[in-house]
């Protein structure tokens, strides 16, 4: 399915990078703030949906070469592993660490909930992008 | 010695199937290992039971074996009871067990798949009998006792090619699997009501059990049980069935085990149970009906198999009406069970020969008819000789010849019989129609000698007898009327030197009352110098059998009647089960939802209905108080009931998202920005997933709508339901006081900073919401992204997609377009 | 606030039975899907109404302020959504799958078509 519309075309070339740059905010800043993993993985599955539907499959898939079935998986294999990593330590599932890194002067607080959170982003943008394009398909055929 | 003495007893019961199963790890060409090991299962079991009653004596209640815990907590333990009544039955198994592994060598013959498959099933069928007789706990009674029904349904459908064998094998099942749920809920009952779980305790208790009807209950569910066991009417019929069982199965299931679980169950209960008012009205009305019926069948067939399957239910029915009148001898002293266990043994000395026979008589002349079997004793072949006589033998003792045991065994029961009507004068009718039942015996039998030793050599056979299959000489064939003949010795043995049979028998029979026969059974004239009732009532039945017997009356095959319960309720149940099946699957998703919803509606009523200020509006709630979140619920409901009225397809997409734009809005009102977010992204997307899903799906047709009224009615009433739930529960939280301790506000508190209540760990985070989902419950975050990842593989398995092709046709297409510029 | 939220609970929920109930499968999805947004409404309700005695409102449940709401039905609801969302691919899938091998999305004849004698009875005609 393809909405060949000139204007949405361009405006979408705007709109992807400022729809990444945000679903990054929000991954980021989720723990502190309005944000977090699964609307990052939404705002980000919006972006590539507009995209699909504006310049199609096959640009689609250079802007995504590979089949969202991997986001998923490794999604779901990095939220199973900082769940289960601390049962190595001894600890209980699913239990938090946390540092904090030194970069140029600004420190910047990691939880290892952040890295789950990638985990949660990675399955929603593979499991809503896997659907839209591959309803998509079976529109175009 | 006493901690020793269960596991001996388990190992009694345990060693028939472990021997049959040890058989089938020897190569199939060791036959006579294979046979020697099937052998010993049974046989330990004699020795460890002989050695037990040598060390312990008989048991009594007072003096149970020892147990072995299993599950303590549920009071459930490996328990058992060695009574006279448990030893006797248990040596009876195990014995009769040996003799039928060595005739079923020579029954299977060269069929060594399907000895390889016998052994086994009937260790396993020997080992749960065991257990049944010799188990202290009723639970364990009730395992035991389930087993037998399988091992049995195993043993009747044995030949897996005869579509008859196996209905009659689930007959067998179905009926005495039934009456095995009748007789758990009659010890559940009894358990739980009275606390005794015990048959050993149960006994020492008995006195002390009250007759309320709870007991009553239990004990009519009980005689369900062993009713349907040991085939008393109205559900006899499935014995008769099981006749379709190899032979060496039937004579071990017919003669000393399987229906003889149930009159062992109700000598058990006996002690316990006997002095119940309707302990003897119950059990005498089913006996002598059984027993009468039975042998009036048995005297219409035709057939050698059929002819003593009935007589096994006449006998069965004398023996629980035996018992019946022994309930009387609790409370009036009547002795009518005098010897008990020498009338069972005695059944079973005479029934497993005649069973055993006719397999050999299927074998050696291939015919089990009456008719076919005309002149038999003029066949050639020594074989056919050593059947007939044995034949015959048994045949005297079925009808109760003097000499044997079983001549004894009648005499016992005539004598109960006129020593209960002296009590209970309508009783006196029993004895009439166990004088009937006997005259059928001899008729039986006169009819046997008159067609063994017929002389018109070649009449019936010529015709119609089926032709005997060449089979290779077996060197095993003896064993085809060996066992029956040692076993037909012993009832001849115990009936002319009863010294013998009253020293066997003397420590294991519990029940002798009668004066006459205090000492044991007498010599075989004895009684002849008593006359009395029970003589007269023997001479009245010998005289009418032998009248019967040469008469022409009662020569048809008779069909019976109770046949027709079990195909007919089978059927009836199966049809039942369809139409209820059909019609509550409908296939229609909106009738599975109709009642969804309707079970919740009602769920909500009873719970109002429960509780009746549930329908009582809340005080103090104010719709205006915030005009734009107002605007926006107007916006939602708006579009909400818009929906249905609108047709066009992109029209009610857009109208969807309108209504879902207006939730964002309400989550905005409500302060939950994270929500909004995800709420406004999800938005879109499902429009577009909507509006790329509608283009791929067929036009709606133009049918009218299905009734719009009830669908609505139904839809408010869940609507207004819910809606009234939410109010309430909101209701419930705008009041909640600032400082009650709600989830909520731990989650507040600990979302930073740890405190000892989580071990002194925080979240780290300043989002809450955030904190929840990937800290607090993490553990449901991951639990969801599985969900999530599970249903996008449905979605991709469902819908398998072509983008391997594409790829390959893209990569042409770009190589085409390089070819060109 | 509340009575909005219920009244608009009452409404979706209402309006979603009645689609659920319908004899297109279209219509049904879209039901499901309209539950969805009630019962999201109806857990909302939970949190209690967030509008304070003096007319203004509570503070999202971000630390740093007072008078937050109670952040637990936002998890939940979050939760929901996300969920709501894979369930709603895959029913539309099964739709379009229902579409391809049977040429129907009508219920009634598709329950026909599970009948072994083929027969087009039970409707509501």
């Amino acid at each position: 399915m393809r909405m060949s519309s000139l204007i949405l075309r361009t405006a979408v070339r705007f709109i992807l990078p400022l729809t990444f740059l945000y679903a990054a905010y929000a991954a980021l800043k989720g723990h502190n703030g309005p944000g977090g993993g699964f609307i990052a993985g939404l705002i980000a599955s919006v972006g590539f949906c507009t995209y699909r539907m504006s310049y199609g499959d096959r640009a689609f898939h250079r802007l995504l070469p590979l089949h969202p079935r991997w986001l998923v998986f490794v999604g779901l294999g990095l939220a199973g592993a900082v769940a289960t990593l601390p049962l190595v330590f001894g600890q209980p599932l699913l239990r938090s660490a946390s540092t904090t890194l030194y970069l140029g002067g600004s420190e910047v607080h990691l939880v290892s909930a952040m890295a789950f959170d990638l985990g949660v982003l990675l399955v929603v943008v593979g499991v809503a992008v896997g659907m839209i394009s591959r309803l998509g398909e079976e529109l175009d055929r | 010695m006493v901690t020793a003495a269960p596991y001996l007893v388990l190992a009694a019961v345990g060693a028939p199937v472990l021997a049959g199963l040890a058989t089938m790890l020897l190569p199939a060409s060791r036959r006579l290992t294979r046979l020697a090991l099937a052998t010993a299962g049974p046989a330990t079991s004699v020795l460890l039971m002989a050695i037990h009653l040598g060390r312990n004596g008989v048991s009594t209640a007072d003096t149970p074996t020892g147990t072995i815990a299993w599950v303590p907590s549920l009071n459930l333990d490996i328990s058992f009871l060695v009574d006279g009544l448990g030893a006797f039955f248990a040596l009876l198994i195990a014995g009769m067990g040996v003799v039928v592994v060595l005739y079923a060598r020579a029954y299977f013959g060269h069929d060594a798949a399907s000895l390889a498959r016998f052994f086994p099933t009937l260790g396993f069928f020997s080992s749960a009998m065991l257990g049944v007789v010799l188990a202290d706990h009723l639970l364990l009674t009730v395992l035991f006792w389930e087993m037998t029904s399988v091992s049995s349904f195993l043993l009747i459908g044995w030949d897996r090619d005869d579509a008859d064998a196996g209905k009659r094998a689930m007959q067998a099942f179905f009926t005495t699997g039934l009456g095995g749920f009748a007789l758990l809920g009659g010890v559940l009952l009894f358990g739980g009501h009275t606390g005794i779980w015990r048959w050993s305790h149960l006994m020492a208790e008995a006195a002390t059990i009250s007759h309320d009807g709870t007991v009553v209950a239990a004990f009519v569910l009980m005689f369900v049980g062993a009713a349907t066991k040991s085939a008393q009417w109205p559900l006899h019929d499935w014995l008769p069935g099981a006749m379709k069982a190899p032979t060496p199965v039937s004579a071990y299931l017919h003669s000393a085990t399987m229906v003889k679980a149930g009159v062992f169950l109700l000598g058990r209960m006996l002690p316990a149970f006997g002095a119940l008012a309707l302990w003897l009205p119950l059990l005498v009305s089913i006996g002598a009906v059984t027993m009468l019926l039975g042998a009036v069948l048995a005297l219409n067939q035709g057939d050698l198999k059929k002819i003593f399957a009935y007589t096994t239910v006449s006998h069965l029915g004398l023996l629980v009406a035996m018992y019946g009148m022994g309930g009387a001898s609790t409370t009036g002293g009547l002795g009518a069970i005098s010897w008990d266990l020498t009338q069972i043994a005695s059944h079973a000395l005479y029934k497993a020969p005649l069973f055993l026979v006719v397999g050999a008589l299927a074998h050696l002349v291939g015919a089990r008819r009456l008719p076919h079997l005309f002149g038999l004793w003029h066949r050639p072949g020594a074989g056919a000789k050593a059947a007939a006589v044995v034949l015959l033998l048994s045949g005297y003792a079925l009808a109760g010849g003097p000499g044997t045991v079983s001549f004894v065994a009648k005499e016992l029961f005539f004598a109960a019989t006129t020593r209960a009507s002296d009590l209970h004068p309508v009783l006196a009718v029993v004895g009439v129609m166990a004088i009937a039942a006997a005259a059928c015996n001899v008729a039986i039998f006169v009819r046997l000698t008159t067609t063994v030793l017929g002389h018109r050599s070649g009449v019936g056979e010529a015709a119609d007898a089926p032709v005997v299959p060449a089979g290779q000489p077996d060197r095993w064939a003896f064993m085809l009327w060996a066992p029956a003949a040692a076993l037909i010795a012993l009832q001849y043995l115990g009936g002319l030197v009863p010294s013998l049979w009253n020293r066997t028998f003397r420590g294991v029979e519990v029940n002798v009352h009668d004066e006459a026969f205090a000492t044991g059974i007498p010599l075989a004239w004895e009684p002849f110098l008593h006359p009395g009732m029970p003589l007269l009532m023997t001479a009245i039945a010998i005289t009418a059998g032998v009248v019967l017997g040469f008469s022409g009356w009662m020569r048809r095959d008779m069909v019976d009647v109770h046949s027709r319960i079990w195909p007919a309720s089978y059927r009836g149940i199966r049809r039942g089960g369809h139409r209820i099946f059909h019609s509550i699957q409908t296939g229609h998703v909106r009738h599975y939802l109709a009642v969804v919803f309707s079970v919740l509606t009602l769920c909500i009523g009873w719970a109002a209905w429960a509780d009746p200020a549930m329908l009582r509006p809340p005080a103090g709630m104010d719709p205006f108080e915030y005009p734009a979140g107002l605007l926006l619920g107007a916006v939602v409901c708006a579009a909400a009931i818009a929906l249905p009225m609108v047709t066009e397809r992109v029209v009610r997409v857009l109208v969807l998202g309108a209504s879902g734009f207006a939730v964002v809005g309400l989550y905005l009102v409500y302060q939950a920005p994270d929500l909004a977010l995800t709420q406004l992204m999800f938005e879109i997307i499902s429009v577009i997933l909507f509006l790329l899903v509608l283009r791929l799906l067929p036009r709606a047709d133009r049918r009218p709508r299905i009734r719009v009224l009830p669908r609505l009615a139904l839809a408010s009433v869940v609507g207004i339901s819910i809606g009234w739930m939410t109010l309430l529960a909101g209701h419930a939280a705008d009041n909640r006081a600032d400082d009650a301790p709600t989830l909520g506000k731990f989650f507040e508190a600990h979302s930073l900073e740890g405190s000892e209540l989580t071990d002194g760990r925080g979240g780290e985070g300043r989002n809450v919401v955030n904190v929840i989902l990937v800290d607090f419950r993490g553990f449901d975050t991951l639990g969801e992204i599985t969900v999530l990842a599970t249903a996008a593989l449905g979605v991709w398995s469902m819908l398998p997609g072509r983008r391997r092709h594409r790829e390959e046709e893209d990569l042409a297409v770009d190589t085409g377009q390089g070819v060109q510029t | 606030m509340t009575t909005v939220l219920a009244v608009c609970v009452a409404v979706l929920v209402t309006v979603s039975v009645y689609l659920m109930l319908s004899r297109e499968l279209k219509s049904v999805a879209m039901g499901v899907f309209a539950l969805g947004h009630g019962a999201n409404l109806s857990i909302l309700a939970m949190s209690g109404s967030p509008v304070l005695a003096d007319g203004g409102l509570r503070n999202p449940p971000i630390l740093g302020a007072v008078n937050l709401v109670d952040p637990l039905p936002q998890a939940l609801i979050l939760t929901a959504i996300v969920i709501n969302f894979a369930v709603m691919g895959f029913l539309l899938t099964l739709l379009i799958v229902t579409a391809r091998r049977t040429g129907t999305i009508n219920v009634d004849d598709l329950a026909a078509e599970d009948r072994p004698d083929g027969s087009r009875t039970g409707g509501d005609r």
